[in-house]
């Protein structure tokens, strides 16, 4: 599959979408792309079967503050080094990159960083939606290392966490973005290609184009009805925003953590007011107090009349909103992998209450 | 009813606490208090509860807002949070339903965000924010909750003190409770007339139910209880308040105050009973005694009959009333003998098997115009008597002294077990000198008694020897057999052997007085009606 110019207002629809809210601003990301495919760039992405199993795949994303990323922007170099520092470290020479994460800015940036590196791009991602810590990818769920992993911020400071577990390297992130500039280009150890199907959200990157797809057909104001049909998914409200409340989130790791905030929607219909608890990404929906929707699935809000969707950090009093929740991808609800919802679930988030899914899945 | 703004208006909640949202449900009834120290406790919510949240929440919490749906759901009537009073965290809350709080637009001291009053105002539920420990406020609404029941337990312990173990009149009793309640009360009787105590409405009583009662007025409530003794059908008083006006908020109280004075009334009533009852034994026993005399009256005896104020000289007239079994003679006594009095008899009357034995005394021997007045006005007092309870009466002849009050009353108890069955004399029978063999004669012509003493005597029929005819002439003969045997023309010893066949056949000892009279009659009345039976 190439991604071609015409292809990439619904790529960026669709990872948007996924982002559930979080995930970051898609513009400059799209932007950048745009500027690669312009300059001749060829940008493919190979659905896993196509390539040998052996073939080694570096995860690659941004992370950070994405608020920061759109301010201070990329050099290009930031890529090459994060995976030359794990091409080092491993001494295994990438040969293909995958995005670590679907939803928002990175559901679009390894295909920057594979035009960066001269790489073709898997059709597969290691989230499937927006997630906001790096112990939330699909390698915690199924129970492998997410260590090594390099480090490459704006101003060339490259950083390699050679060992340690899931929180041990979102803690270090955390600490090292203060003072690398917001945020950096990670890499993971690669990983061959017949390991990455059990262990990643495959078809991801066809799907957020599709689904990108399928919303922008139904062009501006899109029906409620019809976007749930489009989407496979359900709109919880129709309405205008009445409150956003935003407040420090728990600490984590003795510093500040997310943080985290609602918003309410009156739904125009039945007058019920639809309450979105937030953190990065929208979490949990309450319809009149009454939990109905939850993460793992992705709850977007999306602008009334464009459709487009609005991030937590942007929503505001008197918008015109819809609410969407659309059905998070299999691999989290997999029957016989029960271990792997509690990563997503609202626990993970602390907050307490039960999964709500599309269809009463599990 | 206990209502959320009730327990707003007790001192300890009406400083600190704000109506934030859902100011509608306010006038609901509020039937407990909880505390609640995490709003995510999955402890469900229960009907009628207000749930105070212990710990402050942060703004917008999103467990507020599902807090408040389980409450909904359950049917809880409110839920109150904590605020902080330094103001560190105002939000402004801009609702049009925050009652009493602020003009719109001014900072409110507030966990609550706009969003989750909105949804408590559309959902209808009271949201309470509480500036101050909410640990107080708990107490005083329970507090305010259990007001009821502590001040039922302080009247049921000051009606205790009131009505203590002394025996106290109803009269008494009435007055007492209306001291103690601060209400009008009235005692009244059976058929709810009032004997003691000032009453607007006694008629609203419905005294055919013998429960405790609560009839609406137009601005209160008429409250009763019945006083009445175990196994009677009527309730003997009843005890009522009234409740006007804001006495009217007490009508759940009082009941139990009654109660206890209904005890007390009842107390008295046995009390009474037990004099009666008392009195009552002694002087049966005492005619018992009379009755079984067969010689002159030992001084222990005389003395009893003196101290009971009864005479042994002069003529007596007995008299019997009967009355169904098992009926209370004792509480009908003093009745009978004020009818009795009222028609101008002054009698002796004593409570005597089922019924009542007695006599009048004159001093000289009556004449009989003296006696048909007196047979007259008995049966005058009679008839009242007969209607109300089915008594029936009969009368004896005039007899003097003790053996003739012995005799007189053996009279008029045979005279009533026959007036019980003659409803053509009104249940009533006189037996005077003239009278008695006519009216034995009489009832034995009649259709119901030729059978019945056909029926009587058939286990004679049949048998050798004539029995019939032998029991007949034993009892014209007064029981003599060497007589019976003369009238016979037989030996004594065969009168004496069929004698005590028929005694055997018809299972009778014909020694009783009874029993003789009854099979005498029988013999008469079929001999009479067959032609002669023929001889052996």
């Amino acid at each position: 599959m190439r991604i071609d110019p015409p292809d990439v207002p619904a790529l960026e629809r669709g990872v948007a979408v996924l982002g559930s809210g979080g995930g970051g601003d898609t513009r400059t990301a799209t932007t950048l792309l745009r500027r690669h495919l312009a300059a001749g760039a060829e940008v493919v992405v190979h659905s896993l079967g196509e390539l040998p199993p052996e073939t080694p795949v570096v995860p690659v994303g941004v992370v950070g503050a994405t608020a920061v990323f759109a301010e201070k922007l990329p050099g290009g170099h930031e890529f090459v080094a994060a995976v030359a520092a794990i091409e080092r470290w491993t001494g295994t020479r990438a040969e293909a990159v995958v995005s670590i994460e679907i939803g928002g800015l990175n559901g679009v940036m390894p295909l920057v960083a594979a035009c960066d590196l001269g790489l073709p791009a898997v059709d597969a991602d290691l989230s499937g939606r927006g997630v906001p810590r790096l112990d939330q990818l699909s390698l915690s769920a199924c129970g492998r290392p997410v260590t090594p992993a390099a480090l490459a911020e704006p101003s060339g400071q490259v950083l390699v966490q050679g060992t340690g577990g899931p929180a041990d390297l979102e803690r270090t992130v955390r600490a090292f973005l203060p003072s690398g500039g917001g945020w950096a280009a990670l890499a993971l150890a690669p990983i061959p290609v017949g390991e990455l199907a059990r262990c990643s959200v495959v078809a991801s990157v066809s799907a957020a184009l599709r689904l990108g797809r399928q919303i922008l057909a139904l062009g501006e104001s899109p029906d409620p009805a019809r976007l749930a049909e489009a989407t496979g998914g359900r709109v919880l409200a129709l309405g205008r925003v009445v409150e956003v409340v935003r407040r420090p989130g728990p600490r984590r790791h003795g510093r500040a953590g997310f943080s985290r905030g609602g918003v309410t929607v009156a739904d125009h219909a039945s007058g019920a007011l639809v309450r979105l608890e937030m953190e990065n990404e929208y979490l949990l929906a309450q319809r009149d107090g009454r939990v109905v929707a939850s993460t793992p699935d992705v709850l977007a809000v999306l602008d009334r009349r464009t459709g487009v969707p609005i991030a937590g950090d942007a929503v505001r009093v008197g918008m015109e909103v819809m609410v969407l929740q659309v059905a998070i991808s299999a691999f989290w609800t997999e029957p016989g992998e029960p271990g792997r919802i509690a990563v997503l679930s609202p626990r993970a988030y602390g907050i307490d209450t039960d999964p709500v899914l599309l269809g009463g899945r599990r | 009813m206990t209502t959320l703004r009730r327990l707003l208006a007790l001192p300890e909640l009406s400083g600190g606490v704000r109506v934030l949202a859902g100011a509608a449900g306010l006038d609901e009834e509020v039937r407990a208090v909880r505390p609640l120290a995490d709003p995510g406790a999955d402890r469900p919510a229960a009907a009628g509860e207000l749930v105070i949240l212990t710990t402050p929440v942060e703004p917008g919490d999103w467990r507020l807002d599902a807090l408040l749906r389980r409450v909904v759901d359950a049917g809880g009537k409110g839920v109150l949070v904590p605020m902080p009073a330094d103001g560190a965290q105002r939000t402004p809350v801009p609702s049009p339903a925050a009652e009493g709080a602020t003009r719109a637009g001014e900072p409110v001291p507030s966990l609550a965000t706009h969003g989750t009053v909105r949804l408590a105002d559309r959902l209808g539920l009271p949201l309470l924010g509480a500036v101050g420990d909410p640990l107080d406020l708990l107490v005083a609404a329970r507090l305010a909750l259990a007001e009821p029941e502590l001040d039922r337990a302080r009247l049921v312990l000051a009606a205790h003190r009131a009505f203590d173990e002394r025996t106290l009149a109803p009269e008494d009793v009435v007055r007492r409770l209306r001291d103690l309640l601060g209400v009008p009360a009235a005692l009244l009787d059976d058929r709810g007339q009032p004997l003691a105590g000032e009453l607007d409405a006694p008629d609203a009583l419905r005294t055919d139910e013998v429960v405790a009662q609560r009839v609406p007025l137009a601005d209160g409530v008429l409250l009763a209880h019945p006083a009445l003794l175990p196994h009677t059908p009527r309730a003997t008083f009843w005890l009522v308040a009234e409740l006007r006006g804001t006495a009217a908020a007490r009508a759940d109280v009082v009941p139990v105050a009654l109660s206890v004075a209904a005890t007390a009334v009842q107390r008295w009533l046995l009390a009474q009973r037990l004099e009666l009852e008392r009195d009552a034994r002694s002087r049966s026993v005492l005619l018992g005694d009379l009755l079984r005399l067969d010689a002159e009256p030992s001084a222990q005896v005389r003395r009893r009959v003196a101290d009971a104020g009864w005479q042994l000289g002069g003529w007596h007239v007995g008299l019997r009333i009967g009355a169904p079994p098992a009926f209370d003679t004792v509480a009908w006594t003093a009745r009978i003998t004020r009818l009795l009095r009222a028609e101008g008899v002054d009698a002796v009357v004593v409570e005597h098997g089922d019924g009542w034995t007695g006599w009048t005394t004159f001093s000289q021997e009556p004449t009989s115009a003296r006696v048909r007045d007196l047979a007259a006005a008995l049966r005058a007092a009679h008839r009242p008597l007969h209607r109300s309870i089915g008594a029936h009466m009969g009368v004896g002849r005039p007899h003097p002294q003790v053996g003739g009050l012995i005799d007189t009353v053996a009279e008029a108890i045979d005279a009533a077990r026959l007036a019980a069955t003659r409803p053509e004399a009104g249940f009533f029978l006189h037996v005077d000198q003239l009278g008695m063999a006519q009216l034995l004669l009489e009832w034995t012509r009649t259709d119901t008694f030729e059978p019945a003493a056909r029926a009587l005597l058939a286990p004679l029929r049949d048998q050798p020897g004539d029995l019939i005819r032998t029991l007949s002439a034993y009892l014209d003969a007064e029981s003599s057999i060497a007589e019976t045997a003369a009238v016979l023309g037989v030996h004594r010893n065969t009168v004496a052997a069929r004698i005590h066949r028929i005694e055997r056949l018809l299972d009778v000892d014909l020694r009783h007085r009874d029993e003789r009279l009854a099979l005498h009659l029988a013999c008469r009345a079929v001999t009479l009606s067959q032609p002669p039976a023929r001889s052996p």
